[in-house]
């Protein structure tokens, strides 16, 4: 029987706060630890991605590449005045950047459509690399990631930032020291079909007149989706919840919260095994998942906090002795039994910063960071098969082993999806 | 324990509405359609454009292969082409990839390079000799693209093909090799041709190959020289 006090060793490690995050600069970094760093599709996320990675002072960001004018110069003004000099280049075309020798990684923030293809190529070209979530837009893809970044050694730490906050690694540590029994369900909060339906539109917008290429290169913001006719709203951010662009609001916050329960679980190498998808896609929905020892995920729509108000992005762990459940407010919430072993932890807002430190120490290391290609490939794996059993609106049944449903031809054939030439995974 | 209680995040504001989609672009019916309805929509003349393409997508996922000629009639269409591969590509039927092999004979550029890549998808033996004969092409894009679908073919023949094309080719169409050649040793590592898998790796850990594709083979011999699930 696990003791408290052995609980208490294993989980309340003393918190440990960055330089960075405290706005202390480490002394003169040898060029020789320096990190060098380009950026693709740098937009709202990206931004604040890119704010996190100019405070390590061994990251140098050199080069940002875009389809839209306006955003390789907001890039490119931020880095040169963070660094104070006029050295940041713009690229239009992601592969004049990734021929570049001397840029040792790249942080990927376009649109879903564009993730795994980028990630691939940059593998392609010997970069280790972030990219933002969801890392793909099909099982296929998922699985070409996960290989590319095998074959080729690199380093890649998807977007999934909540497995290096600290409140959430304490929920895992209370599992893991048995203070919650056996584990019988897990919940993955996924965020509101308000805003995040589970099945997004195949319509398309009206078509409008095209910009410049200059100032927008339509077909390159397409990549490999599909063509259809320009409007600005897509490139505004109502690219979400277009199936051609998008998986729903299962990929959205499932790539997050699924991500936690599987990373918690020490699930990192396998996938549910049933899939059964409950509700309409105006909400409330679930996806009931089991696992093939019998534990149990429930994707659920929840609101955007969860009904406990623990924050954005919760998730929460079920064992037959006790209960936790946390999210982006940082507060835990807990069965009676386990109160007395909570203690404060970092906010979670620092869970981006741990994250990319734990990516940068990697990439000197050679080590896997916590969101690998491979660890987020079986993430996606089980959001992908639940999107597609809300698609196909019935239980489905999957093969881990063999990658494949066992009950449903259709469902089969949406593993993969054409990319729009001349793209491929 | 009294916990430190943090700053909740605002709940994020609802999403304003986007535009909507004009009747003209709403998929609908075409959702829930038949085969027989879909394949009726794909060989109309009349039939717009965006409802082509929602039939290509729908039809496709039912796997119905007497859709084949008429998405196939679709493949150089340049902004239906990708649906028409999104139907034809998991259809699993011989005649898909009769009529893929035959679009390597009418089709130039990205619509050319479209179909090799579902070739290279479906793993298609037979398309070898004419992908073959692609590598050394004009167009680099379509080079690249050929030898990349003769990596996720694989095989001994495919090996011996990419073996070649490392030392003829150069630029972006050697670094496609090189990566392609990578796909091709993995194909042969699981078909159990270790000794050509190796040959591959060796091939491509020579000095003048493109670094990222020589470390990538020096960790393969590695890999595969250490593995202790290897019978030795």
């Amino acid at each position: 029987m696990t003791t408290r006090r052995q609980i208490l060793k294993s989980a309340l490690a003393p918190m440990i706060v960055h330089s960075v995050v405290l706005g202390q600069r480490a002394g003169a970094v040898a060029p020789s630890d320096r990190i060098v760093f380009g950026g693709i599709g740098i937009g709202s996320r990206g931004g604040y991605d890119l704010s996190k990675l100019l405070n390590f002072p061994q990251v140098r960001f050199v080069a940002v590449c875009d389809v839209r004018n306006e955003r390789r110069e907001q890039v490119k003004s931020i880095v040169d005045q963070k660094y104070g000099n006029h050295d940041c280049q713009m690229y239009d075309d992601q592969y004049a950047l990734l021929a570049r020798q001397d840029i040792d990684a790249v942080l990927i923030a376009t649109g879903d459509r564009w993730h795994t293809p980028l990630a691939i190529i940059a593998a392609q070209h010997g970069k280790d690399v972030y990219c933002e979530k969801p890392c793909s837009m099909s099982m296929e893809e998922t699985w070409a990631l996960a290989d590319a970044f095998r074959r080729y050694n690199r380093i890649y730490q998807a977007g999934c930032q909540r497995r290096n906050g600290a409140n959430f690694e304490l929920c895992k540590e209370l599992l893991k020291s048995g203070a919650l029994g056996k584990l019988e369900t897990l919940y993955a909060n996924i965020g509101p079909s308000v805003n995040w339906p589970p099945l997004p539109s195949r319509d398309w917008l009206g078509a409008e007149e095209l910009p410049p290429k200059q100032v927008l290169d339509w077909e390159r913001w397409l990549g490999p989706a599909p063509w259809r006719p320009y409007n600005s709203a897509y490139v505004r951010g109502d690219w979400r919840n277009f199936y051609d662009f998008h998986g729903g609001g299962i990929l959205e916050w499932g790539s997050h919260t699924v991500d936690l329960c599987q990373w918690a679980a020490g699930f990192d190498d396998t996938q549910p095994v049933e899939y059964e998808p409950v509700g309409t896609n105006i909400g409330p929905y679930k996806v009931l998942c089991k696992y093939a020892n019998g534990v149990k995920l429930v994707m659920r729509d929840d609101g955007w906090d969860g009904s406990l108000k623990t924050g954005s992005c919760s998730f929460r762990i079920e064992g037959d002795k006790g209960w936790v459940e946390t999210g982006d407010a940082t507060r835990i919430e807990s069965s009676e039994n386990i109160k007395p072993l909570l203690r404060p932890t970092e906010p979670a807002s620092l869970a981006i910063v741990n994250h990319i430190e734990d990516l940068l120490r990697c990439i000197k290391t050679r080590q896997l960071p916590r969101a690998s290609a491979a660890a987020a490939a079986n993430t996606h794996i089980v959001c992908h098969a639940a999107f597609i059993a809300y698609q196909r609106g019935k239980k489905l049944t999957w093969d881990p082993e063999n990658r494949e449903f066992t009950n449903d031809d259709v469902a089969n054939r949406m593993r993969s999806r054409a990319l729009r030439e001349p793209w491929r995974v | 324990m009294q916990q430190t209680t943090q700053p909740v995040p605002a709940a994020q504001a609802a999403k304003p509405e986007p535009p909507a989609p004009p009747p003209e672009f709403q998929e609908g019916n075409i959702a829930h359609m038949d085969a027989a309805a879909l394949i009726r929509i794909l060989t109309d003349a009349s039939s717009p454009e965006f409802q082509k393409a929602k039939a290509c997508q729908r039809v496709g996922e039912l796997g119905a292969k007497e859709a084949v000629p008429a998405l196939a009639s679709l493949l150089s269409n340049e902004h239906l082409s990708t649906y028409a591969r999104y139907g034809l590509e998991p259809i699993a039927d011989p005649s898909v990839d009769d009529t893929l092999r035959a679009g390597l004979t009418k089709l130039k550029g990205n619509l050319l390079i479209g179909v090799i890549n579902s070739i290279g998808k479906r793993r298609d033996a037979e398309a070898r000799p004419a992908l073959a004969k692609m590598v050394y092409g004009a167009d680099a894009d379509v080079a690249s693209a050929a030898v990349s679908a003769l990596g996720n073919i694989g095989g001994v023949s495919s090996m011996k093909l990419l073996q070649a094309a490392l030392t003829k080719t150069g630029g972006m169409t050697r670094m496609a090799v090189a990566d392609a050649a990578l796909v091709c040793a993995e194909r042969l590592l699981a078909g159990g041709n270790r000794d050509q898998a190796l040959a591959l790796y060796a091939s491509l850990s020579a000095a003048d190959m493109p670094k990222p594709a020589r470390l990538a083979a020096m960790s393969g011999i590695i890999r595969e020289e250490t593995s202790i699930s290897r019978p030795r």
